[in-house]
């Protein structure tokens, strides 16, 4: 392969696409349309699960000892289970913490009554998860234990945290299915009529002795670039329509904007550029193959 | 499918060699029925037959675009039975093909047309500048390069395709019925510019229905019928062939006329005779 057939290939690929002009433009405009629905919807995701895993790192199980277990014990049962994997970080909390925060939160000066620390036996470990989906399963391994009395949880926020994660998981698989498969058929038709409209020319070239690769070539690189171009578009009009929006909630809801925080342009794209290459450049390749393979029997 | 090593023997000096080839078609009788055949490095050789005769289907088991049903065939030392799909684009390099119908790209002017056939083969832009105007020079078409196939008469349309089957330098040229869509003069030019190339030392193999430049070229005819080879004539030394006539038809004889002498009139109402109604319809 010499980097002058390449260039030939890369050429013919342009000149194929300029003459396919109202089918490749149509291809152009599908994929566009497609990976902008999917740029957009990705977009939203993305600060979705971000909102979704502020919440979750704030679900904590708080687990009570039964009267008497030493403080060298519970350090112990952190130990154990700060090591388990769905495990975020666990803090400890000796009773005296846990009276002052108590006394802080709820009883000001009145606190001055107490000479004795009336949560004597409040001493407890606070965990917070890394995976709320297996919350059930970690409750179960310290219920186990023997110097468990309490474990406080929230199954309510653990399963409809679980849930939405599953539920974004489903819809942008099937999203992404969906919008593949109909971007791959565009663009095979593209590239069939392409290929028919140049019979006679690949048939010529077959006479001669052009190589099935040297064939073939123009129009794999045909449908790449209408991948690519397919592509570029949305990434760029996603990059402002982005930003306008940011703008456009941060001014017009400030209170919102004070509890939720959403991801900048930069972290979205840090992912969703590649994403939106791959995806054009692979709809493009298969595309183009599926007609090449179909109506090129070189 | 396994593909057949054949053993056939490759007598010296041939650069196609057939032996008991077949050919059917999906559907209907046979196109080809054991057809054996040497021609030689050098040789020029016209196939005539009636139409349907297979002549076009031999043309294309010699490019390898058809594969025979029987047989061997072998063309510049390749063995078309078991050759590898990869290898058959550097087999085709060796030969140059022209057709009826020219088959020129019409969105491209007489230069590109013929520069194609070498930018396929991957050629260096360099030699191409210098081999394209030489060969279009050859078949005199120097002056009209920037032309279209659209602006130019049948003739020189047949020379543009001339020019690129042989802007390669095959070693073979295959011409199925390179003349039919012109008129007279115009043909001949074409058969003089086929003989020079074959006087180049190219193998040239052109199938024709024009009886009238068979006998006035006098080279080697193979006449086929019905999928048979039915005579392999050298005109050179011009044997009468046995007249062949359809016992269901009437001889045909036709006044129409190729060429300007008398004598070439007398030879071609001899071949309408031999032949058997074997004319152009027109
Ligand atoms: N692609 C095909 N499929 C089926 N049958 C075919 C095909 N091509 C040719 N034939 C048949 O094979 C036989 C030989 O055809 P071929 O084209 O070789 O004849 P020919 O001698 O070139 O005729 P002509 O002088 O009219 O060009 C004919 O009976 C034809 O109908
Ligand atoms: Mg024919």
């Amino acid at each position: 392969m010499r980097i002058s057939s390449l260039f030939y290939a890369l050429g013919q690929g342009i000149k194929n696409l300029l003459r396919n002009r109202v089918f490749a433009l149509a291809s152009i405009a599908t994929i566009t349309t497609c990976l902008f629905v999917f740029g957009l919807f990705f977009s939203v995701l993305v600060n979705f699960r971000h909102i979704v895993q502020t919440v979750e790192e704030g679900v904590s199980i708080t687990v009570f000892f039964e009267p008497g277990t030493d403080e060298e014990t519970m350090l112990q049962r952190k130990v154990e289970i700060e090591e388990r994997p769905e495990v975020n970080k666990v803090e400890y909390i000796s009773a005296e913490q846990a009276w002052e925060t108590f006394k802080v939160d709820y009883l000001g000066e009145y606190a001055e009554g107490f000479t004795e620390n009336p949560l004597e036996d409040s001493a407890n470990l606070e965990i917070y998860l890394s995976d709320v989906s297996k919350q059930a399963e970690l409750v179960s391994f310290i219920e186990a234990m023997e110097e468990t009395r309490e474990v406080n949880y929230s199954t309510v926020t653990a399963d409809t945290l679980t849930g939405a994660n599953r539920i974004i998981a489903y819809v942008s698989v099937g999203f992404i299915a969906l919008l593949f498969a109909v971007s791959v058929f565009l663009i095979s038709n593209t590239i069939s009529t392409g290929i028919a409209v140049r019979k006679e020319e690949i048939n010529i070239m077959k006479y001669v002795g052009a190589t099935d690769f040297f064939v073939r070539a123009p129009f794999v690189i045909e449908g790449l670039l209408i991948g690519v171009i397919g592509s570029v578009i949305p990434i760029v009009i996603i990059y402002f329509i982005y930003n306008k929006v940011l703008e456009y909630v941060m001014s017009r809801f400030p209170t919102l904007s004070s509890i939720i925080t959403f991801l900048p342009v930069t972290t979205v794209f840090q992912q969703l550029v590649p994403l939106l290459l791959i995806l054009g450049v692979g709809i493009g390749f298969i595309g183009s193959f599926i007609s090449v393979r179909k109506h090129l029997r070189v | 499918m396994r593909k057949r090593k054949s053993t056939i023997e490759i007598p010296e000096g041939n650069v196609i060699t057939m032996r008991n080839v077949h050919k059917s078609y999906e559907q209907g009788t046979p196109a080809l029925n054991g057809i054996s055949l040497d021609i030689q490095q050098g040789e020029f050789v016209f196939i005539v037959g009636d139409s349907g005769s297979g002549k076009s289907t031999l043309i294309r088991l010699l490019l390898r675009e058809l594969t025979p049903t029987e047989g061997d065939i072998n063309v510049l030392g390749y063995d078309l039975t078991s050759i590898r799909h990869s290898r058959i684009p550097k087999f085709r390099r060796n030969l140059g093909v022209v057709f009826q119908d020219f088959r020129l790209l019409e969105d491209r002017n007489v230069y590109d047309n013929v520069a194609f056939a070498q930018r396929v083969v991957l050629e260096s832009t360099r030699n191409i500048r210098k081999n394209v105007p030489e060969i279009l020079a050859t078949v005199g078409l120097a002056d009209k390069y920037k032309n279209t196939p659209a602006q130019l008469s049948g003739g020189e349309q047949q020379r543009v395709a001339l020019a690129r089957a042989l802007v390669n330098r095959p070693l073979i040229l295959l011409a199925d019925e390179p003349t039919g869509n012109l008129d007279p003069t115009n043909s001949w030019e074409i058969m003089k510019l086929l003989e020079k190339v074959n006087e180049g030392g190219t193998t040239v193999v052109v199938v024709t229905h024009n009886q009238d430049i068979v006998d006035k070229m006098q080279k080697r005819v193979i006449t086929m019928k019905r999928g048979e080879i039915e005579s392999d004539e050298d005109e050179a030394g011009y044997m009468e062939p046995v007249p062949y006539m359809d016992p269901m038809e009437e001889p045909e004889y036709d006044d129409q006329s190729f060429g300007e002498t008398a004598e070439i009139e007398a030879s071609f109402e001899e071949a309408v005779y031999v032949e058997g109604g074997y004319l152009d319809e027109d």
